[in-house]
């Protein structure tokens, strides 16, 4: 089962490092921008469609 | 649509399509990020293609407002924004140098789902704002609505309204607006935070102490003293939660900006902005700005912050006053930026705002039609010690305007006579380029007006802005007002409608105001006139009512910690900023469609009651059956009764005396602070919505056709006498005295007014605007042409921008019934 | 009044009233009840002038109807 920790778009606090950030491209018809939620480390992320293994 | 590449910048200004010449003359990045904006300003009264409705704020926050349920009311708001706050996706666009929105991607709009449960009922109706899959979301929103439904503000605020006052002020015919701060209009203590002695954490540190002292009391000798310092420091908590959540928010912000140029961006240019981001987010709101950047940021973040914590259907604000500072040191003194870097920022914080957008119920869309809300920023006026407060940052706003072109926010001048030439011609050039704005505002009478209304003393006074599209609130301690009480919005064509229909209201079916008489039977003008001013009386009460009440009650059913923790002397009391106590009072009601009722009155008299032409028994029938079989005699009370804005003194002084009648009134109905309530004649484009509420008059409208485009403006089309007699007939009226403001809207011929010539012209013109006394002028300066062909190829002049009412709008974003209002409005020629 | 697309005839009240052209004129906008067709009315004469469309000729101001409006203004 893939975890978020395991994802090239996750980004962990320094201060904690079992939580962080999934941060993503989005290009939309308008503009492009990156975004950021907060994730956990131990997140399942196996159904998650943007998932990309470091 | 391409710009027409092949025509010459000249060529382009000859036929003033000033939209093309702002692309080639604006930078790279604002030309993308004025591009990027999704527009969330309803289309006449539907959203734009691609919009959508967030769910992940509503989600964030019904989750932790139902696990905070047992804390007290600001308290649990607060803990609930920091769950937004702390989890909400966050962007930073391609470009962009300056950060926040509320939803958690640039083409969503924000849902205030703890305002109304009648507006969440009309959002899940809402066809097209539905994120993919629709049917998940509709059964969110569903969840969403039961939750709410009973404990939203203005659901709390029903089951203590007087049950009649409920159904009248909700039947939608004479008032406007939600009586409770979850549908914003605050106004700000920008003297408090803003002026650079103090960011976030020096508040902190003040609430600190404020609990130290208050909590060495509650250890202390009892007594009642002591009993209300348990509530307060439950609040301090609050405004400091709301604080610490903002600092961390803005911190989140600086993180992604290093992220990104640590890991993904390529171009030093762009990750040299990244890093200077990251410094600007991690220094701002925490500790005072240093620089424009982080004061624009600082300002921009705080505006944001405010629409997390309510649906802000205003943008109060003086940005040259306040950002001006920072502009003389990294521009003039230090030269760290250039103009054109700066001009870069300015541009960027009007877009910014310009995307900001929540959803908003149908009535509120069709009221405000293109733009999500009024952001009228105030300009120039003068410092508290009286001097010219005119900087190069005013002079920046004014360039930056014509570069972006946004509908959204606009800016409102305060003129006074020490205003410098070069500062006249560049907001000349605004209104030459046909943006509708800035609105021109007289500030010696304004001030005079805040003095003589609601007691602001002078210094405090000449703080002014707007805190929505025409009313002076100063920013001061005592002086800003927290909530606008929006739904003071009268409805007036309904006074002259009631009275003549005794009280009755035909279209909405009920005897709405007093029984005043059958109007049938009235012998003499003066019959009707006394019935006029006991309907005016009613109307005004009632909405004053409701308001007070909702103001009163307000920190009890909604709570707003971030305002209060911004404060002042919400910060140093302890009570919510919503709490009427330490505020001076600042309210209007703002009337819409008002001159109908001096048009109105003028005829009757004249065609029945001097000329005796008519019964009044035959003008009630025929106003009854809404002119229909009457139209020869219709034309006559329009054609052959005298119309307000031709200096003609018999209907002139009958607007006089119904003003006069309403400021005797303002000073007998008090809002919770004890003080006035004087009117304010505006419309945004309430005309039109009111235009298939508001009944035959006898001015000779029907049920149906727009209404005057409001404030103190002229009917459209009856304004023969040119813009002189316009001025003349206003300023006839007293603008400190009679009410707190009186908009007046003016189409001007743009090609009359070009060159220098045009520009004298229009100088000679506001000469005799300021020499008459009025406090109000704005101005369309598009072509009929323009216009016409804007409504025939609407793609082509997508940018073309008109002023409605106290706000601009696209043309292609009003609705066609608003248009052809406007194209309506007699084109001056000064 | 006979409305010029459908031939529906009836009182002119009977076509549901829109708006007028400009209240100073005796042109106004109704639809017909029957085929749901915009049109200009001149209500002096209580008689349609034209049939109303979006498109090359838009009601309002700029499609004609302002014109029609100047004309009947200047007629009576």
């Amino acid at each position: 089962m893939p975890k978020c920790e395991e994802c090239r778009k996750f980004f962990s606090l320094e201060e904690d490092p079992k939580k962080g950030d999934c941060v993503q491209r989005v290009v939309d018809p308008r503009q492009a921008y990156y975004k950021a939620k907060p994730v956990t480390a131990e997140k399942d992320a196996a159904k998650c469609e943007s998932f990309e293994k470091k | 649509m391409a710009e027409p590449a092949q025509v010459s910048l000249k060529e382009l200004e000859k036929k003033q399509e000033w939209w093309w010449i702002a692309e080639r003359k604006r930078s790279k990045r604002l030309d993308y990020l004025r591009k990027a904006v999704w527009k969330k300003g309803a289309l006449g009264g539907n959203y734009a293609p691609g919009i959508k409705v967030d769910l992940e704020l509503p989600t964030l926050f019904t989750q932790a407002w139902d696990f905070w349920r047992f804390d007290p009311i600001m308290l649990r708001r607060a803990k609930t924004n920091s769950n937004v706050l702390d989890n909400i996706t966050i962007f930073i666009t391609d470009h962009a140098q300056i950060m926040g929105y509320m939803g958690s991607a640039p083409h969503t709009i924000t849902w205030r789902l703890d305002g109304a449960s009648m507006v969440n009922e009309e959002l899940y109706n809402e066809p097209g704002i539905m994120p993919e899959p629709q049917e998940e979301s509709l059964k969110k929103i569903a969840e969403f609505n039961a939750y709410w439904g009973g404990q939203t503000a203005i659901d709390k605020l029903a089951r203590v309204l007087d049950p009649e006052d409920a159904v009248k002020f909700l039947s939608g015919a004479i008032g406007w607006g939600a009586p409770t701060s979850a549908y914003g209009y605050s106004g700000k203590n920008y003297e408090y935070f803003m002026t650079g002695k103090r960011g976030f954490e020096d508040i902190i540190a003040e609430i600190d102490a404020s609990i130290e002292k208050a909590e060495d009391r509650t250890i202390g000798l009892p007594g009642p003293d002591i009993l209300p310092l348990y509530d307060r420091i439950q609040n301090w908590i609050a405004m400091k939660t709301a604080l610490q959540a903002s600092i961390r928010w803005a911190k989140r912000f600086a993180r992604l900006a290093r992220i990104i140029a640590e890991n993904f961006e390529t171009d030093p240019k762009r990750k040299k902005e990244l890093l200077r981001i990251a410094e600007t987010c991690e220094r701002v709101p925490a500790k005072p700005p240093r620089n424009l950047q982080e004061s624009l940021q600082y300002d921009h973040f705080i505006q944001i912050l405010a629409r997390f914590e309510a649906h802000e259907g205003a943008w109060p604000s003086r940005p040259d006053y306040y950002h001006g500072p920072y502009y003389d040191k990294d521009v003039n003194v230090e030269k760290s930026i250039t103009k054109e870097e700066a001009l870069d920022l300015v541009g960027e914080f009007m877009i910014r705002a310009y995307e900001v957008g929540g959803f908003a119920p149908r009535w509120a869309r069709e009221g405000l039609q293109g733009i999500t809300g009024t952001w009228v920023w105030t300009l120039g006026g003068v410092k508290q010690d009286g001097s010219d407060a005119c900087n190069d940052l005013t002079i920046a706003f004014l360039q930056a305007a014509r570069l972006v072109r946004v509908a959204n926010p606009t800016f409102a001048f305060r003129w006074h006579p020490k205003v410098k030439d070069e500062v006249m011609r560049e907001i000349f050039e605004c209104i030459r380029h046909g943006l509708g704005y800035p609105s021109m505002r007289n500030d010696p009478i304004l001030i005079n007006n805040a003095m003589h209304w609601h007691g602001h003393p002078l210094e405090e006074a000449r703080t002014w802005v707007h805190q929505a599209c025409m009313s002076p609130n100063p920013t001061t301690k005592h002086g800003f007002q927290p909530m606008r009480m929006a739904s003071a919005t009268a409805n007036c064509a309904k006074i002259v409608e009631y009275a003549l229909h005794n009280g009755y209201d035909y279209v909405v079916n009920m005897q709405m105001g007093p029984k005043t008489g059958d109007a049938r039977k009235f012998t003499d003008f003066e019959q009707l006139f006394r019935a006029w001013v006991r309907q005016m009386e009613w109307i005004f009460s009632l909405l004053v009512r409701t308001v007070n009440l909702g103001r009163y009650k307000d920190p009890e059913f909604f709570g707003r910690p971030f305002l209060s923790g911004i404060s002042e002397r919400a910060v140093e009391s302890g009570l919510d900023a919503v709490s009427y106590v330490g505020e001076r009072g600042n309210c209007w009601i703002t009337a819409f469609t008002y001159v109908e009722n001096a048009d109105a009155l003028a005829a009757v008299k004249k065609l029945v009651f001097d000329d005796k032409k008519y019964t009044m028994d035959q003008l009630i029938t025929a106003l009854e059956a809404n002119w229909d079989g009457y139209e020869e005699m219709r034309l006559d009370f329009v054609r052959n009764a005298p119309k307000w804005g031709n200096d003609d003194d018999y209907v002139d002084n009958i607007m006089i005396r119904c003003l006069e009648e309403c400021a005797r009134f303002s000073k007998e109905i008090k809002c919770p602070c004890g003080n006035n309530w004087p009117i304010l004649p505006e419309n945004v484009s309430g005309n039109i919505h009111y235009a298939n509420i508001v009944g035959a008059l006898p001015n000779g409208r029907r049920l149906g056709d727009a209404l005057y485009d409001g404030g103190v403006s002229p009917g459209p089309g009856l304004d023969k006498n040119g813009p002189t007699a316009v001025l003349k007939s206003c300023g006839k009226i007293d603008h400190i005295g009679h009410g707190r403001a009186f908009l007046l809207n003016q189409r001007l011929s743009p090609s009359q007014l070009a060159g220098e010539k045009g520009y004298q012209l229009w100088r000679a013109y506001m000469k005799t605007w300021a020499d008459l006394g009025n406090d109000h002028v704005q101005f369309n300066m598009v072509s009929d042409a323009t216009l016409r062909a804007a409504q025939k190829d609407p793609e082509k002049f997508s940018e073309v921008i008109v002023r409605v009412a106290g706000y601009s709008a696209h043309f292609v974003d009003i609705s066609r019934k608003t248009q052809d209002n406007i194209i309506q409005r007699t084109v001056q020629g000064i | 009044m006979k409305c010029v697309e459908c031939n529906f005839e009836g009182p002119v009240p009977r076509f549901r009233y829109l708006y007028n052209a400009r209240i100073d004129a005796p042109i106004t906008l109704r639809q017909c009840p029957n085929c749901q067709t915009w049109l200009a009315v001149d209500e002096l004469k209580a008689a349609v002038v034209q049939k109303v469309t979006p498109g090359e000729a838009p009601w309002g101001k700029s499609a004609g109807i302002e014109d029609l409006a100047e004309d009947a203004k200047a007629n009576v």
